[in-house]
């Protein structure tokens, strides 16, 4: 199945994109009929409640998973694995424990950039190191660290990386209200800072999270995961964190999209009941 | 560390004092009142202290103590008991003087016993953790192996040693092949279960940068096979122990083995125990060193 070169589908800068996508885990379907475009330079947030799929999402667009049907791409290219050009960073502390901090960024930025030399690698990761907070802190091995200090590591690493796609795994889950102000704020530096901006997935479960951080968001609900609502953010950039998140609109956004998920609830519920006979008796 | 907590054990008089307070002697109790609040918290103090104050003072040296009573008894054998052989049980003292005095001869064993030992262990050590790491990360040499390894790692080593002596041009290819064989299964099933066991995130991130099979090999699931590598390698110097010295029993001209067996012949007890300590001894340093070596190398695991 290759890719012809179709200038219909490539005009408009055709970034990620997933097209009707399957997928089953051990027989049971996880995500049905996901049609999901990103484009480059998007922010975009998966946002759902736990169980819905959205980490299984990601790692479907990472290459790390193979769809039982339906077709994942990045430029018009069809993703059949993971590649560097996708920087992903998971949940659990990623960073191999018997590398130093350091070690592990500059491991990384020798597979990404080989060209380049030791002493480039070494300082990038310094520089990296510093702007998540960990400066100084490159000698130091991920058991010296607390699970806040390693993510953030994990999080230094893959921004390192310099590739045009980051891929997140509800990144921030484990830190502290400060650091995920402060990373997030980083984040967003990061991924619009430069004339090219990032194209960023970015999983959540954090609704005003994906509402600060996001250009859109896809909610997803569960049983079997799908896309029920594609949300455009409409706050323009750069974004203050206080005036935004205090703003009437920010809260109008926010109570319709947990009203939305609520109603998903409702109907799965429903869905239930029918399924096993109780209907009658509500 | 030790001394630090019979100290600790030592030094609270108060609360020793405080438990046979909580008891049903007679005491002013005004008077003995007053070390009670300088106690931080008794309830914490007394968790896990046994009352008797002598079990208390010698905590710490309970190892020292069993031994000193083996001691003991060894002595008593080797007085009371008489056999028809008179010397079955040297004693102590006597077993100490032939050992200073075989010296000489147990450091020549000792070189001959490690010159099959060394080049065996290490060969079992590198082709079990190549092979380990290959079989345990390829599904297909899995499939093809696994039973051929099921099959043979359970028969015991030392009975290929009759068979090895027969096939084998020398002695020492054939001892040293026994010890290959004793050591290699431990070290390769250890380290093919650490490698197939790779947790995925790790994996997961190796797949990411794209790394080329032998980096992902040598960069990734050596590492963190590495803990089961050294639970296979500590087994499997026990083993290679056991299977040098059996082999030595039956047909060496040296080593420590062939010590303890020829002064057996000869009935000579003292030589043959003290053969039995000092080789007891040098496997306990060679173990003790890999322990040293793993501590360094595992530092990063919590």
């Amino acid at each position: 199945m290759s890719q012809t070169y179709n200038p219909k589908n490539s005009a408009p800068a055709p970034g990620l994109k997933a097209e009707s996508v399957h997928f089953a885990y051990n027989g049971t379907p996880t995500l049905v009929d996901i049609d999901l475009a990103v484009a480059e330079g998007e922010f975009v947030c998966l946002l759902g409640p736990s169980g819905c799929g959205k980490t299984t999402l990601l790692r479907l667009l990472a290459g790390l998973e193979i769809p039982k049907s339906g077709r994942l791409s990045w430029k018009g290219n069809p993703i059949t694995g993971p590649g560097l050009e996708r920087g992903v960073v998971f949940q659990d502390y990623s960073l191999f424990p018997w590398m130093t901090l350091a070690a592990n960024i500059t491991f990384a930025l020798a597979k990404s950039h080989p060209e380049m030399d030791k002493r480039w690698r070494r300082d990038l990761a310094e520089e990296f190191l510093g702007l998540v907070g960990l400066r100084g802190a490159d000698a130091k091995y991920p058991f010296e660290l607390s699970g806040g200090m390693q993510q953030r590591g994990a999080i230094a690493r893959s921004l390192a990386l310099g590739s045009p796609v980051l891929l997140m795994d509800e990144p921030f889950g484990a830190l502290d209200p400060v650091n995920r102000a402060k990373l997030q704020d980083l984040l967003l530096d990061v991924a619009f800072g430069s004339e090219s901006p990032r194209t960023v997935v970015f999983v959540t479960h954090d609704i005003d999270e994906a509402l600060f951080l996001s250009d859109r968001i896809v909610m997803l609900g569960s049983s079997p995961g799908r896309i029920i609502q594609d949300l455009t953010v409409p706050f323009g950039r750069p974004r203050q964190r206080g005036a935004l998140t205090g703003s009437t609109e920010f809260l109008i956004l926010r109570e319709q999209i947990a009203e939305r998920f609520r109603q998903d609830v409702i109907r799965q519920i429903e869905a239930e009941s029918v399924m096993t006979g109780h209907a009658d008796g509500i | 560390m030790k001394s630090l907590s019979i100290k600790a054990t030592l030094s609270p008089e108060p609360a020793d004092g405080f438990h046979s307070a909580s008891g049903l002697a007679a005491r002013p109790s005004s008077e003995r009142k007053a070390p009670v609040p300088r106690e931080p918290s008794p309830g914490l103090v007394r968790i896990g202290r046994p009352p008797w104050g002598l079990l208390a003072r010698l905590r710490g040296a309970e190892g020292v103590i069993f031994l000193l009573g083996l001691l003991i008894l060894w002595q008593v054998c080797s007085t009371c008991i008489h056999f028809s052989g008179k010397y079955l049980f040297p004693a102590p003292w006597l077993t100490l003087k032939t050992l200073w005095a075989s010296l000489p001869e147990l450091l020549k064993g000792t070189w001959s016993s490690f010159v099959i030992l060394v080049p065996g262990y290490l060969l079992a050590l590198a082709s079990g953790v190549v092979w380990g790491l290959l079989v345990g990360t390829t599904p297909a040499l899995n499939r093809m192996f696994s039973p051929f390894a099921r099959l043979t790692s359970p028969v015991p080593p030392t009975i290929y040693i009759p068979y090895a002596i027969a096939l084998l041009p020398t002695f020492r290819t054939a001892a040293g092949f026994v010890v290959f064989i004793g050591a290699f299964w431990p070290i390769f099933l250890n380290t093919a279960t650490g490698a197939a066991s790779l947790p995925q995130r790790y994996r997961d991130n190796a797949l990411i940068l794209g790394l080329k099979r032998h980096e992902y090999l040598r960069r990734i699931v050596f590492p963190a096979s590495l803990p089961h590598i050294f639970s296979g390698m500590s087994i499997g110097l026990v083993f290679s122990f056991i299977m040098l010295t059996v082999a030595e029993l039956f047909g060496a001209n040296a080593g420590l083995g062939r010590f303890v067996q020829l002064y057996a012949d000869y009935a000579d007890y003292p030589r043959m125990v003290a053969g039995i300590l000092y080789t007891g001894l040098i496997v306990l340093l060679t173990m003790e060193l890999l322990e040293q070596i793993k501590r360094r190398a595992l530092f990063w695991v919590k």
